[in-house]
């Protein structure tokens, strides 16, 4: 159901909604990007509608309102485990078109990947989505070559415009919000965009021989192993464990889990000291096989949603893109 | 008739007089080196028109016309005045050219501008003193520079400023790669270790240089909204003593500096040798004479540092003695 | 909803010595459990290790743990009567239904031996269910040798080789790596010969080398993998080979298949 709501009605209903929910955006960090007088835009809580970043794509993605960095899963005391609480509240997460096919990639490995994540489970279940649309491209993404550029599973679509908000309701439990408000109801239909600077074009015959590529060695040759193209990736979900024991009472501590990256040292180090990938190349042969093949292989769609964050981020101007496009060159 | 120029006057008014009769140079200050690209024409002009079509970029960021006409100063100091202008350079009476040379152009390195080292706009500091402290005959170096690293060999000078930050920390986006460990350690001077798996900072150690922050995936180390500054102290070439400027404070802020170097100039009046030839002592050799606790005395009336600012009671230099 | 990472304390029954360094550790455990399948053992405050099931009792499981990171270091101070907390089992593990009524060749390096052990004491037990039973075990010194008095008890009912890679002057027993014994095994119909393979990677990539020269298709070798695994649930991502997950998948897996799984 579509609604055009002024602005000042539009922050009344957020309001409300804040009683109910925590409320996830994409907000502007000023000077703490990684230079000097840089901002960064990444998620965080916002109190007003005027917080969210709405004109430029997140440096890091959603996934961290779903996701935390660092994710106690329980305490421990002698031989009591006890597992955190979960917040009473709901969740709301902004999110744009991306993201949202992103989530699905989540869903897959939380919650279909083996048995189903407690600690993702207990979030997700109390989130929902709002779209924020895309009237223009960003610089890097190629949502529109992986088919991410578009969407309708979104629980509500939100759209500032000058002095009225637009909205798209899909959500039922969301709909009470807006159902009573004296407004005009009209259509409302979310944008999106149909062209972006990059196009990518998927290579269709990898295999197992393509491992042998040298195009992983000359990529992986200037790569520092920084692991920013995993952090910011709204796809990307490893992690490791951490067991910690607190210095005032070494009796107690806690078990969490961390984000981790493929590329960065230490990933498949064993017990004993073998480690199963230790060039960069490797490693990246590994994420990107990932992205574009293996990954599609057992849940069948690509992992990789087009966002274009990760050539956006990298320090060492590795483009993910222009090295999917080479490969699919090579098949030409 | 012979040529009736009075040097002094000539000097101060930032001309050189060179060891060619009657020829000298027209010595043009950037402050912070920083300049829109058009005044690199308005200076070619000039050393077209009333030089020998040469220009020295000076060891000071500066420009020097070479190969003028001592008679021609004051059309040049015409053709001067647009540069002056654009460059913000105080003046009294237009179209006078420069109205001192004492106190030296201020040189900076590229700083946040450009560099992804540093730690502040360097050319945007350099400026502002400069607005506060120029023009002035007493002779002054001051030089910015942008990180630790000391590109802008501030050292060399009677007041460097090195930036820093102060690292802000937040446990809960780390995720123990030791992007930051490893280049501290490599970089710089391997105050950071994992506790835990969290970073545990060495303030002692910690220069504040930013290696951290800039090596940091994932945000956990991001910059502090105060920005820091380093100030060392009497710096210098020359033939006596040549030495490195020492630490006076660290964690410093922009307001407190720009006051100690004002504050100098009245110290340096109150003590500068009367007799010294053509009234030119440098500071550090007027603090060797009337010892470092004066010094203090005069540069920090007035000052209020911030209470994380860390100040040296006691200062010493060393350097190299040809004068013993 | 079950919280998959939330550990049961279990007690140390027992603990068995091999080495200074490698202990089986047997643990009450009543369910069921598959050899080459692994748990998640944890020490509160210092960490979790995937460790493979290395003998099956009736109401215990054991877990042959090598010391060699900060977790094991911890496990080894703790003994009889104590608990550790475990996760698990994991992964599909060796299915004996398959090996039934063949010739069954077992090569192990070191360690290795712990997750195919369940398959040698089954086949020691019940040697009338294969046709011949051959275990070639390989350590590196004749002090690094594990599961001492089993092999007492494997020589009397299969065929056993047990070889170090080096030895003092004066060892008595074989040596040379296990790749060694493989040419000259006698094997009576290679189509119905198994060879189920486990140990560190280049250990595996050589017998296997060995193991095809002798003719034997794809689909009657066994490998099973040790990776790094933080969760066992497929989530962590670190045992992720191509599109298989270790944990979920494997760490057992056919040769045919396993071949195709490069790191």
């Amino acid at each position: 159901m579509g609604y055009q709501l002024s602005r000042k009605t539009a922050d009344e209903v957020f309001g409300k909604l804040k009683e109910r929910y925590d409320i996830f955006a994409p907000k502007l960090f000023q000077g703490e990007g990684c230079f000097s007088d840089t901002d960064i835009i990444r998620y965080g809580k916002i109190d007003s509608l005027d917080e969210i970043e709405y004109e430029r794509r997140s440096d890091y993605s959603f996934k961290e309102a779903l996701i935390a960095i660092n994710e106690t899963l329980f305490y421990f005391t002698e031989d009591e485990t006890t597992v955190p609480s979960c917040t009473d509240k709901k969740l709301l997460i902004f999110l744009r078109s991306c993201d949202l096919h992103a989530l699905k990639r989540l869903d897959a490995i939380y919650l279909e990947n083996g048995p189903e994540d407690f600690y993702y489970k207990r979030l997700r279940e109390k989130a929902s989505f709002v779209l924020m649309g895309c009237s223009q491209t960003c610089d890097t993404g190629f949502c529109v070559s992986m088919g991410a550029n578009q969407t309708d599973q979104y629980d509500l679509y939100l759209k500032l415009d000058g002095d009225f908000v637009l909205v798209d309701c899909k959500s039922e439990e969301l709909a009470g919000y807006f159902q009573h408000l004296e407004t005009e109801d009209c259509a409302v239909t979310a944008d999106y965009v149909t062209e972006n600077k990059e196009n990518v074009t998927l290579p269709k015959n990898l295999s197992v021989d393509s491992f042998q590529n040298p195009i992983w060695e000359s990529y992986g040759s200037r790569c520092i192993g920084c692991g920013r193209c995993n952090f910011v990736c709204p796809t990307c979900t490893c992690f490791t464990m951490q067991d910690i024991h607190y210095r005032d009472n070494s009796n107690v501590g806690e078990r969490r889990r961390v984000w981790a990256s493929c590329q960065v040292d230490g990933y498949t180090d064993i017990a004993g000291g073998n480690s199963f990938r230790k060039t960069q190349g490797e490693r990246m042969r590994f994420k990107v096989m990932h992205k574009i093949y293996d990954f599609e292989k057992r849940f069948g769609y690509p992992m990789c949603i087009g966002c274009g964050r990760c050539d956006a981020v990298c320090p060492e101007y590795i483009s993910y893109a222009n090295l999917i496009s080479q490969l699919a060159k090579e098949e030409a | 008739m012979g040529l009736d120029i009075n040097t002094k006057k000539a000097k101060k008014n930032a001309f050189r007089i060179s060891k060619e009769r009657g020829i000298g140079a027209s010595r043009i200050r950037v402050p912070g080196g920083y300049l829109k690209a058009e005044i690199l024409g308005m200076v070619q002009e000039i050393a077209e028109k009333y030089g020998n079509g040469i220009v020295h970029l000076t060891t000071r960021q500066g420009f020097e016309i070479e190969g003028i006409h001592l008679e021609d100063m004051d059309a040049i100091n015409e053709m001067l005045q647009p540069i002056i202008e654009l460059l913000d350079i105080n003046q009294q009476d237009e179209g006078t050219g420069y109205p001192a040379s004492g106190t030296r152009n201020i040189t900076a390195c590229i700083g946040n501008n450009v560099c992804p080292f540093a730690n502040y706009n360097t050319a945007s500091f350099a400026k502002r003193v400069e607005k506060e402290i120029f023009p002035n005959d007493l002779h002054f170096k001051v030089a910015f520079t942008g990180c630790p690293n000391d590109c802008g060999k501030v050292r060399l000078h009677d007041f460097g400023i090195i930036g820093m930050t102060m690292p802000q920390y937040d446990p809960s986006r780390c995720v123990n790669c030791q992007a930051c460990v490893k280049g501290c350690k490599s970089l710089s001077v391997n105050a950071l270790r994992v506790e835990n798996y969290k970073i545990v900072r060495d303030e002692e150690k910690c220069i504040g240089c930013g290696v951290c922050i800039t090596k940091c995936p994932t945000r956990a180390f991001t910059r502090s909204k105060q920005k820091y500054y380093k100030l060392t102290l009497m710096g210098r070439t020359g033939k006596k003593n040549p030495r490195l400027g020492e630490d006076f404070l660290i964690w410093a802020d922009e307001d407190s500096i720009v006051k100690i170097i004002l504050n100098t100039y009245r110290f340096v009046k109150e003590y500068i040798d009367p007799k010294a030839p053509g009234g030119k002592e440098h500071i550090g050799y007027i603090i060797d004479r009337v010892g470092f606790e004066e010094f203090k005395k005069w540069a920090l009336e007035g000052v209020e540092l911030l209470p994380e600012t860390k100040m040296k009671e006691c200062v010493y230099w060393n350097g190299i003695h040809f004068d013993r | 909803m079950k919280n998959e990472y939330i550990p049961f304390p279990s007690q140390v029954k027992e603990i068995i010595p091999h080495t200074d360094i490698e202990y089986t550790f047997r643990m009450s455990f009543t369910k069921d459990v598959k050899p080459g399948q692994f748990f998640e053992v944890s020490i509160p405050k210092y960490g979790e290790a995937p460790i493979s099931v290395s003998g099956i009792g009736e109401d215990t499981v054991d877990l042959t743990i090598r010391k060699v990171g900060k977790v094991t270091n911890k496990i080894f101070e703790n003994y009889e009567g104590n608990t550790l907390l475990m996760r698990g089992p994991y992964g599909n593990g060796f299915d004996i239904e398959n090996y039934k009524g063949k010739e069954v060749v077992v090569i192990a390096g070191g360690t290795g031996l712990s997750p195919v052990k369940g398959i040698v004491d089954y086949f020691s037990d019940h040697p009338d269910e294969a046709v011949s039973t051959t275990l070639i075990a390989g350590f590196k010194s004749p002090s690094d040798i594990l599961f001492k008095k089993d092999f007492e008890k494997w020589e009397k009912t299969i065929q056993v080789i047990k070889t170090v890679d080096s030895a003092p002057e004066g060892y008595e027993g074989l040596t040379g790596m296990v790749t060694k014994y493989i040419p000259d095994l006698p094997i009576v119909d290679m189509e119905n010969t198994v060879f189920i393979t486990v140990g560190p990677p280049i250990m595996i990539k050589f017998t296997i080398m060995e193991i095809l020269k002798r003719g034997i298709a794809e689909e009657n070798i066994w490998i099973s993998h040790e990776r790094k695994m933080c969760c066992g649930l497929g989530k962590c991502g670190h045992c992720k080979m191509d599109s298989t997950y270790v944990c979920l998948d494997g760490p057992v897996f056919n040769y045919a298949e396993g071949k195709n799984l490069i790191d």
